[in-house]
């Protein structure tokens, strides 16, 4: 497994939580989302900027039995 | 009657005025805690390093449970106690390994908190600290998979209902970044990199999980901030991350929850949320946006974030500080329309019947 740091732009939605949808889909392209949170908002141009670690290749739970 | 329940969020790594230093929204926690039947909180708002306050009616989830929690998918479930679970980051020197070995033993001495024998990660798990241009710490690890295995041993072979993690944090942070902390301004220049480690864990493994950085310490310093000297008082951080372990809530999960138990909490139980003004833009807040709960935003905690309620869409209502909040609780719970607190009370008004 890796953890990365991104940053994504994501359209404004009409309601928080197809914000939160849209949020979440956007940062499934690029791996497991670990943790987000929308850093910065531009109503003007109504994008917010979202700032996320997000995880690739997943830690195999059943390798434990390799450990034992 | 239905106990009345609120969420305090202080998001970490972001500067928060009373918050986003050494334990210094603890006082705020204790204040709100004594207004409602049960506080739900985050190791960011409870932790103060070498200090501590048990709160009785205050539940310590992780960030990624709360978001969990937040969103419906998890729910809480109170216990009397966790079997703590030491997990010590193979980069730790073995002096300082040592000092939080002995914090342990203290714990389980003084407080009588119950331990798992502990485990030290196969590899350093390399952490590494990372700032946004909006004001957040962000960070990553390089070895996530031994941190995890560690987690592994700990919970399936030794029992652990609770992992404690001490990971070893580079000593060569940005010198003013480091200075703006210790002087109680700026952002918490590790925090961000805290939180990846619990989540990963919470993430897996689906226990309570906080995290403490092991540092060599600091030079002294005589314009130290009151708000971070927590940090300053000894070798460890970890003594409040056992106190908020030992009683943290386990996750409970709608589609295995057979066996419904009287204290179980889920968030369609929420009365209150509890965020600083211009810091919403996180899952909890977004999610509880669709519970039927009263959303409090705080202006007198300023953050490093501009990203206030309305333009998201979140429904929230503006206090001055969390001495207001505390009296808008107090009314609520108490069924008080929080305007007849006040002198203006205006007439109501015929509304249209066609």
């Amino acid at each position: 497994m890796t953890t990365q740091f991104i940053s994504v732009e994501i359209d404004l939605q009409e309601n928080p939580q197809k914000l939160q949808t849209a949020i979440e889909i956007e940062l499934k392209k690029q791996g497991e989302p670990l943790r987000w949170a929308i850093t910065s908002v531009d109503a003007k141009q109504k994008k917010v900027k979202v700032e996320a670690v997000i995880t690739k290749n997943s830690y195999d739970l059943t390798a434990k039995s390799l450990l034992i | 009657m239905r106990p009345y329940t609120a969420v305090l969020i202080i998001p970490t790594g972001v500067g928060a005025a009373i918050g986003g230093y050494a334990g210094d929204a603890l006082p705020v926690a204790k204040a709100i805690s004594q207004v409602c039947d049960r506080l739900i909180t985050h190791p960011n708002v409870l932790n103060a390093a070498m200090m501590y306050w048990n709160l009785p009616n205050t539940l310590y989830v992780e960030g990624y449970g709360l978001d969990k929690f937040s969103a419906g998918s998890w729910g809480l479930r109170p216990v009397h106690q966790n079997k703590i679970g030491l997990l010590l980051d193979r980069g730790i020197e073995p002096d300082l390994r040592l000092r939080h070995l002995q914090a342990a033993d203290a714990a389980r001495a003084a407080l009588g908190l119950s331990f798992t024998d502990y485990v030290i990660t196969d590899a350093p798990l390399n952490v590494e600290l990372r700032n946004s241009s909006p004001g957040a710490s962000w960070g990553t690890i390089g070895n996530p998979d031994s941190l995890l295995r560690a987690a592994d041993i700990l919970i399936n072979r030794a029992g652990a209902q609770a992992i404690a993690v001490v990971a070893r944090f580079p000593d060569e942070v940005d010198p003013q970044t480091e200075n703006n902390y210790r002087q109680g301004k700026g952002v918490d220049p590790i925090a961000g990199a805290e939180a990846v480690i619990s989540h990963l864990i919470v993430r897996t493994f689906k226990i309570p999980c906080a995290h403490s950085p092991a540092f060599l310490p600091p030079p002294l310093d005589s314009n130290l901030s009151p708000r971070s000297a927590a940090e300053e008082l000894g070798y460890t951080f970890i003594p409040s991350v056992f106190v908020g372990l030992n009683r943290a809530p386990q996750f409970i999960f709608e589609k295995s929850n057979q066996h419904p138990q009287p204290g179980d909490i889920w968030a369609n139980q929420i009365d209150a949320a509890i965020a600083p003004v211009n810091a919403c833009g996180g899952s909890a807040l977004l999610s509880l946006n669709q519970q039927q709960c009263e959303i409090i935003v705080v202006e007198d905690n300023q953050t490093q974030l501009q990203v206030p309620p309305e333009p998201l869409g979140i429904k929230s209502v503006r206090v001055n500080s969390y001495l207001e909040a505390i009296g808008l609780i107090a009314a609520h719970k108490a069924g008080i329309n929080p305007s007849a607190l006040t002198s203006n009370i205006y007439p109501l008004h015929s509304l249209r019947n066609n």
